[in-house]
C-alpha cells in the first residue's frame, strides 16, 4: 500500500523549442523498491524535477512508461494516482488553517468528520505541529510551513510520497536538522519515496539509492557509497564529494592495463579503469589519453616520501579536516589533500611530495 | 575577520540628509501645498455643510438645517437612495460582465489575449458621458436599435433615459477595473498551490471552488468597491442619461446652478463622502483581514486550459464584451461622420461637415484644456514624486496622514471636490474663482495621486542603498536625487504624468463648476452640445477627445515600458 514499488521504463519529455525539440528528460528508466528512499540528484535544469512531475502527472510524458505496483499510471489523472507531493515553495493553501490544509486531502475523500479529525490530528502529532493547528500559513516560520506541507502530503496515506527540493528554502542549519527529520520519518512510515535535490551531501546523507542525472539523462544509479567509491563518469566524481582529477598518457599505447604516465612523469598504474562514454570523450585534449581520479582523502602527503613534487599553496581549517591545496606539475590544477590530523614539517609556501595509492586511483580513458 | 556594517531595514542613512537644508525647504512647500490646496478646500466645504447658505463659517451658524432635507425633502431621499441604488446595481453588472472574462484571459490558451487587455482600457479612458449620449443614439426614442428591434421583431423596447441606462452605461465604463485587478490577481497566482490541491485529490473545479476563487476574493471585492466609488461619484451619465433619475452628483449641480446654495451642495457632498468614506474603510477592513501573500511562490504562470470548447467560449464571450463595450465609441465615431442617420443600422450619407464646423469653435476650448491640463500635470508631477519619495522612504512619522491626503480627493467624486473649491476661494484671502488657477488647482487634487501611487511604487523597489552610496561618494541631497533617484524612478513619474494629462482632457466633473467663459474646456465644449441636442457635433469633437486620448495612454505605456493594461491597475 504505503510501499509501493515503481517502474519507470524510458521516460522522456521533449518540449518544442525555438529550433526544433530539446529534450528535457532523455529515456530514463529506473526501479524504486516499496520503501526504499530514492533520490534524484543532479545541478540546474538536469531534468530530475520534470521527472518528478511526470511520475505525479503534473506533466505528460513525451513517452515512455510510469508503473505503480504493474498498474500503468499514463492514463491516470494527477488527482486520483494517490500520491503525496512536498514542492519546494511548500505551496500551503493560504486562506486555510493549518488544520484544513492538512484535512484537505480527507475532505476531498469525502472521510467523515470524526475520521477527518482523528486522522489530522494524529498526523499533525507525528509532525509535533499540534499546537499550531489554528494558525495561518502566514504565520509560520519556514520550517514549521515545511512540515505542515509534509502532513498534507501523508495524511491520506498515499502510496509514495515525492518531495521536490523541500529543504532548498531554509537556511543551513535548519536543512540539516530537516534532512533528518524526514528521514526518520520515512524509516517509521516505511513509505516509498521520491526526493529530489541538487544538493550532493543532502542526497549521500539520506538516501537509500541514488540516481544522478546530468542533462536529461539518467547518469548512474546506486547507493552513495556505490556512488562515490566507483563513480561511473568524470562527471558523477566530480559532482560527488570532491574529486582530483590528473591528466594522463597510457604508457603504452592501447593497453590500460599497464597503467599512465601523468604530466610530470610519474608512472602509475590505477587498480580501476572506467572507458569512458562518447561525450566525456570528447571533452579529453587529444594529447591525452585519460583522467586518474583521486578523492583528496586518498592522496599521501608526506615532506619527505613521494613520487610528485608539490609546493604547498594553502593549508585551511574546515571543521574536523584539514585541507592542503597543492601546485604539482603532475596536473594543471592545484591538487586537495584532506586529513584528519597535520602532516608535519607540511606548511604553507613550503614544499611537499604526493603519493597516489594505485588501489584507490581510477583511470577514465577513452 | 572584516566586521560587517549594520545593515537596516528599508531606510536610508539619516545623519546625512538630516542636515541638508533642501530637502527641509521641499519639505515645507509640500507642507503648505498640502494644506492650502488639499486639506483647507475640503475641511471649509465640510464645515459649509454645517452652516446656513450665506452665513459666515462660525460656531453660533453651527446647523444640522442643510443635512436635515435629507429626512423632510424627497427629492434628497430619492437622490440618496438612488445613488446606492444605481451604484450597488452598477457594480454587480460590471462584476457578472468582469469575472468570466478575467478568468478566461488569465487562464484560457486564447489567442490575441494582450489585444483583449488593451482594448479594455478604451472605456476607462473615454470620458463616460461621451459614452453616454451613444446610448442615446442607439437605444434613445429614435435610436438606432430601438427602432431596429421594432421594425424586424416588433417590441417597443422601454427607453433609455432613467436607471436602466445609467445602469448600464456605469458598468460598462467601469467594469474594466474588475477585469484588470481580478486578471491580473489570477495570472499572479502561484501555481504551485493549486497542483498541491491536484495531487491531494481535487479535480479541476474543485479546485476553481475551493483554492482559486477563494483566493482572488479580496481583489474582487476591492475592484467592486473600486466600481461602487466610481459610480456613486460619476456626474456625466446620469446628469445626460438620467432624465428624472436624480442622484446626489446631480443634485449637487442643481443646487449650485440653480440655486447657488452652497451650504446645501456641501451637505450633498458630504453625505456623498461618507458613503465613499464607508466603502473605503469596508475595503480597507478586508485587506487586513485577508491579505494572502504568496511570497515565496514560483514566477512560473498557472496551466491554462487547452481545450477546444473552453478557448471557443473564452474567445466568443471575451470578445462580445469588448464589442459591447466600446459600441458608444464606436457609434460616436460614425455620428460624427453621418450625414443622414434616421435609424438606420448605418448612416446614409457620410459628410466631413460636423468636423468643419466643430472646427473653428475648437481651437479655444482644445488650447484651453491642453493648457489647464498641462499646467495640472506639472504641479502633480513636481509634488507627487516630492511626497512619493518621502512616503517611500518612511522619512516623515505620520505617514499615514499623507497617504490619506493625497488618496481622498482622488476617490471623491469630481462635483465633490469642485464644490469645495467652489466654496474655499470664492471669498476670503484667497479669490480665485472664475480663474485658470482654480481649475488647475482643482485637476491637480484629483490627480496627484496618479503620480504618487506610481513614483511611490518605483521608489519602494529602489535600493535605498543606492542613496547611500551617492552620499558616501559625496553628493548632496539634491544631487542625489537629481542624477541616481530621478533618473531611475523617471519611468514611473513619466507614466504617472500621462496618465494624469490624459485623463484630465476629458475631466468633466469639477470643470461643470469651475468654469468661466473664457476657460471652457473641451468637455465642457461637449457637454453643452449635447444638452442643445447638437450630438453628431458633440460626436466630432467627442471622437477626437477620445483618439487623442488613447494616443497619449500609448505613448505613455511605451515609455513606461508597460502594457496599456498594466497602467491602470
Amino acid at each position: 500500500m504505503a510501499d509501493a514499488a515503481l517502474s519507470v521504463r524510458n521516460l522522456t519529455k521533449e518540449f518544442a523549442g525555438r529550433s526544433g525539440n530539446v529534450a528535457a528528460v532523455r529515456n530514463v528508466s529506473f526501479d524504486v523498491g516499496g520503501g526504499e528512499f530514492f533520490t534524484m540528484l543532479g545541478p540546474s535544469g538536469c531534468g530530475k524535477t520534470t521527472t518528478l512531475r511526470m511520475i505525479a502527472g503534473l506533466e505528460r510524458a513525451t513517452s515512455g512508461d510510469i508503473e505503480v505496483d504493474g498498474k500503468d499510471l499514463r492514463s491516470v489523472p494527477p488527482e486520483r494516482r494517490n500520491i503525496g507531493m512536498v514542492f519546494q515553495s511548500y505551496a500551503l493553501f493560504p486562506h486555510l488553517t493549518v488544520f484544513e490544509n492538512v484535512a484537505y486531502g480527507l475532505r476531498l475523500r469525502g472521510r467523515p468528520r470524526n475520521e477527518i479529525d482523528r486522522r489530522v490530528a494524529a498526523t499533525l502529532a507525528l509532525l509535533q505541529l499540534e499546537a499550531l493547528s489554528g494558525r495561518h500559513p502566514a504565520n509560520l516560520s519556514g520550517g514549521q510551513q515545511q512540515r505542515v506541507s509534509i502532513a498534507r502530503a501523508l495524511v491520506y496515506e498515499p502510496t509514495m510520497l515525492l518531495l521536490d527540493e523541500p529543504l532548498a528554502n531554509l537556511d543551513a542549519k535548519l536543512r540539516v536538522m530537516m534532512r533528518e527529520e524526514i528521514r526518520a520519518l520515512q524509516r517509521r512510515l516505511g513509505i516509498t519515496t521520491l526526493y529530489v535535490t541538487h544538493d550532493q551531501e543532502e542526497a549521500t546523507a539520506v538516501s537509500d539509492r541514488l540516481a544522478v542525472f546530468d542533462g536529461g539523462r539518467l547518469v548512474q544509479v546506486g547507493t552513495p557509497e556505490e556512488i562515490y567509491a566507483r563513480p561511473r563518469t568524470l562527471f558523477v566524481a566530480d559532482f560527488i564529494g570532491r574529486a582530483n582529477f590528473l591528466p594522463a598518457r597510457l604508457a603504452a599505447p592501447g593497453a590500460t592495463a599497464q597503467g599512465v604516465v601523468l604530466a610530470d612523469g610519474t608512472s602509475l598504474c590505477p587498480q580501476r579503469q572506467v572507458r569512458l562514454e562518447a561525450a566525456e570523450v570528447a571533452s579529453l585534449p587529444a594529447a591525452e589519453d585519460g583522467t586518474v581520479m583521486i578523492r583528496p582523502e586518498h592522496v599521501a602527503l608526506s615532506a619527505t616520501d613521494g613520487e610528485i613534487a608539490c609546493r604547498v599553496q594553502r593549508v585551511q581549517l574546515l571543521g574536523g579536516l584539514i585541507r592542503y591545496t597543492v601546485r604539482s606539475a603532475a596536473s594543471p590544477e592545484d591538487i586537495l589533500v584532506e586529513v584528519t590530523r597535520p602532516v608535519s614539517d607540511v606548511s604553507e609556501g613550503g614544499g611537499a611530495f604526493l603519493r597516489i595509492p594505485r588501489e584507490d586511483a581510477v583511470l577514465y580513458h577513452r | 575577520m572584516a566586521t560587517t556594517i549594520v545593515s537596516g531595514g528599508e531606510t536610508s542613512t539619516r545623519t546625512g540628509v538630516e542636515r541638508d537644508w533642501m530637502a527641509w525647504a521641499l519639505g515645507i512647500v509640500v507642507v503648505l501645498i498640502a494644506a492650502m490646496f488639499l486639506i483647507y478646500p475640503l475641511v471649509n466645504a465640510a464645515l459649509l455643510a454645517f452652516v446656513k447658505n450665506g452665513e459666515p463659517v462660525s460656531v453660533a451658524n453651527l446647523t444640522f438645517a442643510n443635512f436635515a432635507r435629507f429626512f423632510t425633502a424627497a427629492s434628497y431621499q430619492r437622490a440618496l437612495w438612488n445613488s446606492m441604488y444605481s451604484g450597488v446595481a452598477a457594480t454587480l453588472l460590471a462584476t457578472a460582465l468582469a469575472l468570466p472574462m478575467a478568468y478566461a484571459v488569465a487562464r484560457i490558451d486564447m489567442p490575441y489575449r494582450g489585444l483583449i487587455s488593451a482594448m479594455t482600457v478604451v472605456p476607462l479612458i473615454s470620458p463616460p458621458f461621451i459614452g453616454a449620449y451613444a446610448w442615446i443614439i442607439l437605444l434613445g426614442k429614435n435610436g438606432t436599435i430601438t427602432q431596429w428591434v421594432h421594425a424586424y421583431i416588433g417590441w417597443t423596447l422601454p427607453a433609455i433615459y432613467g436607471p436602466p441606462g445609467v445602469i448600464l452605461a456605469l458598468a460598462l465604463s467601469y467594469f474594466p477595473y474588475v477585469f484588470l485587478i481580478v486578471q491580473g490577481a489570477l495570472a499572479a497566482a502561484d501555481r504551485h498551490i493549486e497542483e498541491a490541491a491536484r495531487m491531494a485529490g481535487a479535480s479541476r473545479a474543485r479546485i476553481l471552488g475551493t483554492i482559486t476563487l477563494p483566493l482572488v476574493l479580496p481583489a474582487i471585492a476591492a475592484a467592486m468597491l473600486i466600481v461602487f466609488i466610481k459610480s456613486i461619484g460619476d456626474f456625466g451619465v446620469p446628469s445626460i442619461l438620467g432624465g428624472e433619475f436624480q442622484v446626489l452628483p446631480t443634485l449637487i449641480y442643481y443646487q449650485i446652478h440653480g440655486f447657488f446654495n452652497l451650504g446645501a451642495a456641501s451637505a450633498i457632498a458630504m453625505v456623498n463622502v461618507l458613503l465613499t468614506l464607508a466603502a473605503m474603510a469596508t475595503l480597507a477592513w478586508i485587506h487586513r483581514h485577508r491579505s494572502f501573500v504568496t511570497i515565496g511562490g514560483t514566477a512560473e504562470a498557472a496551466p491554462r486550459h487547452t481545450g477546444l470548447g473552453a478557448r471557443s467560449f473564452g474567445n466568443a464571450y471575451c470578445w462580445l464584451v469588448i464589442v459591447v463595450a466600446i459600441l458608444p465609441q464606436i457609434v460616436i465615431a460614425l455620428a460624427s461622420f453621418a450625414g443622414r442617420w434616421p435609424g438606420t443600422m448605418l448612416p446614409e450619407s457620410y459628410t466631413l461637415d460636423h468636423y468643419r464646423a466643430v472646427w473653428s469653435q475648437l481651437t479655444r476650448p482644445i488650447a484651453n484644456s491642453l493648457i489647464l491640463a498641462g499646467g495640472a500635470t506639472a504641479l502633480c508631477v513636481v509634488f507627487g514624486t516630492a511626497t512619493a519619495y518621502a512616503s517611500a522612504r518612511d522619512r516623515l512619522r505620520a505617514r499615514w496622514a499623507l497617504d490619506l491626503t493625497i488618496m481622498l480627493p482622488f476617490v471623491l467624486p469630481g462635483l465633490v471636490v469642485g464644490v469645495a473649491y467652489l466654496t474655499a476661494f470664492n471669498s476670503g484671502p484667497l479669490v480665485l474663482t472664475g480663474t485658470a488657477l482654480i481649475i488647475v488647482l482643482a485637476y491637480f487634487t484629483r490627480r496627484v495621486a496618479f503620480v504618487f501611487r506610481s513614483v511611490a511604487t518605483a521608489i519602494a523597489q529602489i535600493d535605498p542603498k543606492l542613496e547611500d552610496a551617492s552620499t558616501i561618494c559625496g553628493a548632496s541631497w539634491g544631487t542625489t536625487m537629481r542624477r541616481v533617484l530621478v533618473p531611475l524612478a523617471a519611468p514611473a513619474i513619466l507614466a504617472g504624468a500621462i496618465l494624469v494629462f490624459s485623463t484630465l482632457i476629458g475631466e468633466i466633473s469639477a470643470t461643470v463648476l469651475l468654469y468661466s467663459a473664457k476657460w471652457k474646456t473641451i468637455s465642457v465644449a461637449i457637454y453643452e452640445l449635447v444638452l442643445g441636442d447638437q450630438l453628431a457635433q458633440a460626436s466630432a469633437i467627442g471622437t477626437i477627445t477620445t483618439v487623442m486620448t488613447l494616443l497619449l495612454v500609448l505613448i505613455a505605456s511605451r515609455l513606461a515600458g508597460k502594457n496599456m493594461a498594466e497602467l491602470f491597475r
